[in-house]
């Protein structure tokens, strides 16, 4: 009777190690890969536009489809911080000692979407200067094989847990409407 | 076999198996990220640099000048590496370490570029003491090469053997023998200039009058003066009649009296007529395959990647393409480029030219690096710059920042960046004239405001803009010589302006060229923005100058 309840418990722990285990390794390693991929994306993409100082939809997509190869779903959050010298121009001339402030509005991924999705066939451009700042930030937004079996196993999931993740930002170097 | 045993086997196997693989993953990961956090810092630090050249010409009233500028440059190189040490973590080490991981920074200029990297000091044995000086001969130093100029040889026949000079815009140097002439000539080459009236000093371009004009700018908090540009000088009409210059704030009596009336933009498109028309005469048939290299060989032999050689002319190597440089007209006839236009043989002659002197010399500066490295193995390779940045370097003054041999995990760090600097006085860009309206704004001239507007009351070089400084016994004070603000749909960000750089096919009409945009849309804006582009290329800084000759023409 013992001998049959240790066979039973071997098989369940076997069947654990020689199938979850290794799934768990894999998916853990694809999960490793997938993020590779991303933060490539993702940093070609920031880089390519601080550079260029240019924003369209063509190079968007770009990133979207780079994203979508890897099989998960993702939430891309775009934000350019943009220049404004003018409130530092207007405290210098009230003031000729004092060197005003710069300040930077902000535009958020809705506004740049809507600002550069063609309208009526024409394509649009988000042209950025010197100066301004340009950053995203790439979430999974899907659960994948690696976070089911991890909380299939010790149930540590959460609503805002992801796995993959990359941000990038930094200042654009160029004019985007440079003639 | 037991299920105990082929489990314990498959885990002795497996579980090795997956945790070096998880490392390699991870350590694939941490280079990358390094690799990224590098490459932004590398830009930081280049921007900084570029920050600082920026702040010092701005604010210098004598950074036109060669040993000036070159005091900038050595700043700004000081600002790059302070920044370097600071972003990368490596704060404490100075210059001297971490120049072993800089092969070369190069400073691209209106018609030359300045590289910085280690050189061997060579010395006559008359100018130094053995032991005593502080440089030795043969001594290992880094520090700014001298200038090299954009230009190009070019024997046609056996009467011309030309060096042409090219710049940023459409400015050359000739120089050397044409048709066995001794010729020394240089100027600014245009087309579709019309007539001069000297009835009234206006000439016409695409069919925009152009006139006199008279300047006022402030020249601190409240104080407003009428002054004329004369080669990059500023020289202000004081409330007393008197006429001065400032140097870095001190006001400098000038002995002779200007003309309020200024007509340096009738001028430009004056002699650009006269000279446009001297190289068409003389050089219209210079074509890109007489080009030589530098040392005068009409060919060379070159190893090909199979490893045998071949003779190749500097055309046929640089893949030139066989065109007429000068000559409006193509082989096939007129093709209705203007030589000013972006897409005109001349641009692109102009820009294969630029790209091959940095080219040349830059991979020359990287490879010859390896000979200085003391205590450094890595072997410095010359990374192939992309076409959009080439786009970058060969249109505006710019600094391109190399940093090789740190160690990222999985590999050695070889990146590289570019900064374009677009508030310089170095050179007048197309679209670096800003449009001023009378509701106290100023405009980019692409602005489609601007269009048809019967508010427009001047136009400016974007560095007028700027904030300057002037130091005095009270301290330092800052004002702008144009108070206006910029205008927020075309300065701030640029939702209302005409893209001449995207493809659309309203905009293909002009050919991306500016000069056809604006003249398409006539009326005041284009009277100012001509006028504008004219006057402040006339009247920059340019070594070829003679500022005594000049300024005659501006005086009463």
């Amino acid at each position: 009777m013992g001998d049959t309840l240790i066979v039973v418990v071997v098989i369940i722990l076997g069947a654990i190690i020689l199938f979850v285990f290794p799934l768990m390794t894999m998916s853990d390693n694809t999960d490793d890969i997938t993020q590779l991929t991303v933060e490539t994306a993702v940093t070609e993409f920031v880089d390519d536009i601080r550079t260029t100082g240019r924003l369209s939809m063509d190079k968007y997509s770009g990133l979207v489809e780079t994203l979508s190869s890897t099989g998960n779903t993702y939430d891309i959050e775009m934000q350019v911080q943009v220049l404004d010298e003018n409130p530092g121009k207007k405290t210098t001339q009230a003031e000729a000692t004092k060197i005003g402030e710069n300040v930077y509005y902000t535009m958020y991924t809705s506004q740049i979407l809507d600002t550069i999705n063609p309208s009526s066939g024409v394509t649009k451009t988000l042209a950025l200067k010197e100066g301004d700042i340009f950053s995203v930030s790439v979430k999974n937004t899907n659960t994948t094989l690696s976070q089911q079996l991890k909380s299939f196993l010790y149930s540590v999931t959460g609503n805002d847990t992801y796995v993959i993740g990359a941000e990038h930002g930094g200042i654009v170097t160029a004019n985007g409407s440079g003639n | 076999m037991k299920l105990e045993h082929l489990i314990v086997i498959f885990v002795i196997i497996i579980l090795p198996i997956s945790l070096i693989l998880t490392s390699y993953v991870q350590n694939q990961v941490t280079t990358l990220q390094l690799q990224t956090s590098y490459d932004s810092k590398l830009t930081t630090a280049t921007h900084d640099a570029l920050k600082a050249f920026q702040l010092n010409t701005v604010n210098s009233s004598t950074s036109d000048l060669a040993n000036s500028k070159m005091r900038d440059i050595e700043a700004s190189v000081n600002t790059f590496f302070n920044s370097v040490a600071t972003n990368f973590n490596m704060a404490g080490y100075n210059q001297d370490v971490l120049k072993y991981y800089v092969p070369a920074l190069v400073y691209t200029m209106y018609d030359g570029f300045y590289i910085y990297s280690p050189f061997t000091n060579t010395l006559s044995p008359d100018d130094y003491i053995e032991g005593t000086s502080t440089y030795q001969n043969g001594e290992k130093v880094s520090g700014l090469k001298p200038y090299i100029f954009y230009s190009c040889r070019y024997i046609k026949g056996s009467d011309t053997d030309v060096v042409i000079t090219y710049s940023l815009d459409n400015y050359i140097t000739v120089q050397g023998t044409v048709k066995g002439q001794t010729v020394f000539r240089y100027g600014y080459l245009l087309d579709n200039v019309g007539n001069y009236n000297s009835s009234n000093n206006t000439i016409t371009y695409r069919g925009i009058t152009i006139g006199e004009e008279t300047l006022t700018e402030y020249i601190g908090q409240n104080e407003q003066a009428t002054y004329v540009k004369v080669n990059g000088v500023k020289y202000y009409l004081d409330s007393d009649g008197s006429w001065y210059s400032l140097l870095n704030g001190e006001k400098l009596p000038q002995g002779t009296t200007y003309n309020t009336i200024n007509d340096s933009g009738v001028r430009y498109y004056r002699e650009a007529k006269e000279f446009t028309q001297w190289v068409q005469d003389n050089l219209g048939d210079l074509r890109t395959s007489d080009a030589v290299f530098e040392d005068g060989e009409k060919t060379k032999q070159f190893q090909n990647e199979e490893g045998t050689s071949v003779t190749q002319t500097l055309t046929e190597r640089e893949q030139w393409g066989d065109m007429l440089i000068f000559s409006r007209q193509d082989d096939t006839g007129n093709t209705g480029k203007s030589i000013e236009d972006p897409n005109s043989n001349f641009n692109q002659h102009r820009l294969q030219v630029i790209r091959y002197s940095i080219e040349k010399n830059l991979s020359i500066a990287i490879a010859n690096y390896n000979k200085y490295d003391e205590g450094i193995t890595t072997n410095f390779q010359m990374p192939e710059l992309k076409e959009d940045e080439w786009e970058k370097i060969l249109n505006n003054v710019s600094i391109i920042s190399f940093l090789q041999g740190l160690s990222i995990g999985g590999k050695i760090y070889n990146g590289y960046s570019i900064v374009t600097n677009t508030k310089t006085e170095e050179v007048v860009n197309t679209d670096s004239i800003y449009i001023v309206t009378s509701d106290g704004q100023y405009h980019r001239a692409t602005d489609l405001d601007l269009v048809g507007a019967s508010n427009i009351t001047g136009a400016y070089f974007n560095v007028d803009f700027e904030r300057k400084s002037v130091t005095t016994d009270t301290g330092v004070t800052y004002y702008y010589p144009h108070k206006e603000t910029g205008c927020y749909t075309s300065i701030v960000n640029q939702s209302n302006v005409e893209d001449l750089n995207s493809d659309k096919s309203t905009q293909n009409q002009y050919g991306n060229s500016i000069y056809a945009y604006i003249a398409n849309k006539g009326g005041t804006l284009a009277q100012y923005y001509f006028t504008a582009l004219g006057r402040e290329r006339y009247s920059m800084y340019k070594t070829n100058n003679n500022p005594e000759l000049l300024k005659v023409n501006f005086t009463v």
